[in-house]
């Protein structure tokens, strides 16, 4: 399909992640992953990764399962997607005033995809004044997207087409979502369980990326996959792993999709497709060439 | 002064051929352009070689520069002959053997074997390798020193080398624009430390690295990046423990009137920036 009508989907917003000890993933997030933590309220860690207020944000397991926080265009559109998701079945709901200061937004939907994913979609996410000044020097300049485990791809791809995404291609089942001129923000990877797969933060270039994989080396901490590059996507990511579980990712040099609208492209699931390098995920099904 | 206008190529004993071009057509990514019963010529480039393995002790190395014409090599012989350095003739049969029109071997100060080679072949048709590594061609050498002050200034004032960089005090010379032709290497004896050719890209950089490990080759410094050439690099082991090296990315010395040589301390993020660490390959000690 072509993407006529003005995308809904102004931006991916943030994650928030749940976590059963937040301050070992928080020190993760800030000392060794080198995002700026701002805030806490509630029992929400908030960490901020370039000029809005914050794109991640730490909560307690207890509290809630992970989200992702999309920017719809206006609260217009916001009330007219809601009514449309319920219709399709979606699980949908408004967030109440508190719900909306804890994730630092104006207003927001929250709602489920198929695979029982929570997506916040959220309207006039808050900036900062200030700028990112995070305490390491990791070369991060944005917060760039985020892949989500899928167990009903059917479904939640159609739940993204009616935000207004496309698949930009596909790799096996693995769907690449195009919202903007980038060829993805979201990739939906098959799997047993649904939940957040990795959030993907950009840095300035292949520089960062190397040294942040030594940076990772010399402390232990473990590299799901890379310095490894996307061959459908071009983009170059480095997979670390964080405390339960979690998947932050350094990425650069996505290819970004000018022109005419094309079909998706289909590649085969195999090591090449996933990254033209040659790296591997020994650890994470859903990352590997063979399918979850 | 002897004005060399590039590197040529490098000559290597090697007591197994075979395993050689084993490793040079499955794992380096050359070309076979000849091979007799003791000898193995391969291309990197348009040249018609720039490696030549021949049967014999790995400590035989040789590295071949490129010089304007006949009337050159003879002052350049003549220069050397002053300077205490012996000079061999290259005869007709030799010529030949390096596939060049003529040409004088002698040693440095540290006791490396030097050519220097006029009108070495090219060849019409292009490089085309059995591996696809990315190689686009022979760069440039590491070159041993027993006194990196003593030979900066052999190949500064005697040859036209200039000093793009240090790291300590070890010099990165250039003998055209491209940032280094040749680095010296603090060792305690002479040799060839490293051989590098370049390839197209990053991607092709880190695609060997995944590959090489894959064939167990042992990698032995990087994927890293340079912070004197810009170069983004991989250095790898091959027969006879000769260290190769893919490169991409090399500076070009833009104003070579103005440039001056940058000091950088002697410290591994002085070799690599993004903090690759040597493993079973030593760093030049740059202290002198």
């Amino acid at each position: 399909m072509t993407c006529a009508v003005a995308p809904l989907v102004a931006s991916i917003s943030y994650v928030r992640v749940a976590v059963h000890d937040l301050d070992a993933a928080a020190r993760f997030a800030s000392e060794a992953f080198g995002l700026q933590r701002v805030a806490e309220h509630d029992g929400e860690i908030a960490f901020r990764s370039d000029d809005r207020f914050r794109t991640l944000s730490l909560i307690a397991a207890s509290a809630g399962a992970s989200s992702i926080g999309v920017e719809i265009q206006d609260e217009a559109t916001l009330e007219r997607l809601a009514l449309e998701l319920d219709a399709a079945g979606f699980p949908v709901r408004a967030a109440s005033s508190e719900e909306c200061v804890g994730r630092y937004v104006e207003a927001a939907a929250i709602a489920q995809d198929g695979s029982g994913n929570t997506i916040d979609l959220v309207v006039r996410p808050h900036h900062s004044g200030r700028r990112y000044f995070p305490s390491r020097d990791a070369g991060i300049v944005r917060f760039h997207g985020a892949a989500l485990r899928t167990t009903d791809h059917r479904r939640d791809l159609a739940f993204w087409t009616m935000l207004g995404a496309r698949v930009s291609d596909w790799v096996g089942d693995i769907a690449y979502l195009q919202i903007d001129e980038w060829h993805h923000r979201i990739a939906l990877y098959p799997a047993k369980r649904n939940g957040l797969l990795y959030a993907a933060f950009e840095v300035e270039a292949l520089d960062q990326i190397m040294q942040n994989s030594y940076f990772m080396q010399e402390r232990q901490i473990k590299i799901l996959q890379g310095p490894g590059r996307q061959s459908a996507s071009q983009q170059i990511f480095l997979h670390v792993q964080g405390p339960d579980g979690i998947i932050f990712s350094y990425v650069n040099g996505m290819a970004a999709l000018g022109g005419k609208p094309r079909l998706a492209r289909q590649f085969p699931r195999t090591t090449e497709s996933l990254c033209n390098w040659g790296s591997v995920s020994n650890d994470v099904p859903e990352l590997s060439a063979e399918s979850a | 002064m002897i004005q060399l206008k590039d590197v040529s190529y490098v000559r290597l004993g090697s007591p197994d051929l075979e395993s050689a071009e084993t490793f040079a057509t499955s794992c380096l990514g050359l070309e076979i352009a000849e091979r007799g019963k003791k000898t193995l010529y391969l291309r990197s480039d348009d040249r018609a070689h720039t490696l030549c393995y021949s049967e014999g002790d790995p400590s035989q190395q040789t590295v071949g520069f490129e010089i304007e014409d006949e009337d050159d090599l003879q002052k350049a012989a003549a220069t050397l002959e002053a300077l205490d350095h012996p000079v061999h003739v290259g005869s007709a049969d030799e010529a030949e053997q390096r596939k060049v029109k003529a040409f004088i071997g002698f040693r440095d100060p540290t006791g490396n074997h030097i050519e220097l080679v006029v009108r070495p072949e090219r060849r019409g048709r292009r490089y085309f390798a059995t591996r696809d590594a990315g190689i686009t061609g022979f760069s440039h050498i590491g070159l041993n020193s027993t006194d990196p002050v003593r030979d900066e200034r052999f190949w500064t004032q005697v040859c036209n080398a200039r000093v793009s960089d240090r790291i300590g005090d070890i010099p990165l010379m250039r003998v055209n624009a491209i940032h280094h032709t040749i680095a010296l290497v603090r060792a305690p004896a002479a040799g060839i430390q490293h051989i590098n050719h370049q390839v197209e890209s990053n991607d092709d950089v880190l695609r060997s690295y995944y590959f090489l490990n894959e064939k167990r080759v042992p990698i032995v410094f990087g994927p890293g990046r340079h912070p004197t050439s810009g170069a983004r690099f991989l250095y790898f082991k091959g027969p006879d423990d000769m260290i190769f090296e893919y490169s991409v990315g090399v500076d070009e010395i833009e104003d070579e009137a103005t440039h001056r040589p940058r000091q950088f301390g002697f410290e591994p993020s002085s070799f690599c920036m993004w903090g690759a660490r040597p493993a079973g390959m030593t760093l030049p000690d740059g202290n002198s």
